[in-house]
């Protein structure tokens, strides 16, 4: 079941920027750049990793 | 503890962080698993809202599923420095929000579901690893950030 509402089509470019990776890979940029411009912000990177981990909690 | 030490512990814990979500060591760490009861929302809506987004939001009743939480107000602890704190905090909380922020933008919550199981080694190993290398990223400009 999609949870879309019937003969509603998902379109497939939504379907990949919404995937659960795409955060990851977003902060793994966020390291990258505030390693080199701003390393105080690694902080905020540390942070938002820890709190999207618990993405599988319930 | 001496200052020196502190970058060091918090990597090794990173490390080993990684290693208990790769299934190479087994760790027990403390956490309140239990789920929060749905009726906290069947007395008052607004506040039982706010009561189960502050205990799940927060991990204070949830299963933990990651070691990345753990490590994260280790090295926030060692670092000692309320900037620190507060901006590894705002970090947090934008990061627990993306979940359902993300869940809802995809318009299929339960094949987003499914996904999110499928993606869970990825956020634990893959994020703990990147969280141990922005720790060494921290170490090489100076840990703690004061």
């Amino acid at each position: 079941m999609s949870g879309l509402p019937p003969g509603a089509a998902r379109s497939p470019w939504r379907g990949r920027l919404t995937d659960p990776a795409v955060p990851v890979l977003a902060l793994v940029c966020g390291t990258v750049a505030a390693a080199w411009y701003a390393p105080v912000l690694t902080w905020a990177i540390i942070g938002g990793l820890a709190g999207y981990s618990l993405s599988g909690s319930v | 503890m001496p200052e020196g030490w502190r970058p060091a512990v918090a990597i090794t814990a990173a490390l080993l962080g990684v290693a208990r979500d790769a299934g190479l060591v087994t760790l027990r760490l403390p956490q309140n698993a239990r789920q929060v009861p749905q009726d906290v929302l069947q007395r008052d809506l607004v506040r039982g809202a706010l009561q189960f987004g502050f205990e799940l939001g927060t991990g204070v009743r949830t299963y933990v599923s990651a070691s990345l939480p753990y490590v994260a107000a280790l090295a926030v602890l060692l670092a000692n420095d309320v900037g620190t704190a507060l901006l590894t905090g705002l970090g947090f909380a934008l990061g627990r929000a993306v979940t359902p922020a993300l869940r809802y933008a995809s318009r299929a919550g339960e094949d987003w579901d499914d996904r999110l199981q499928d993606r869970l080694p990825l956020l634990a190993v893959g994020g703990g690893a990147v969280l141990a290398a922005a720790l060494v990223v921290l170490t090489l400009h100076g840990f703690p950030a004061s």
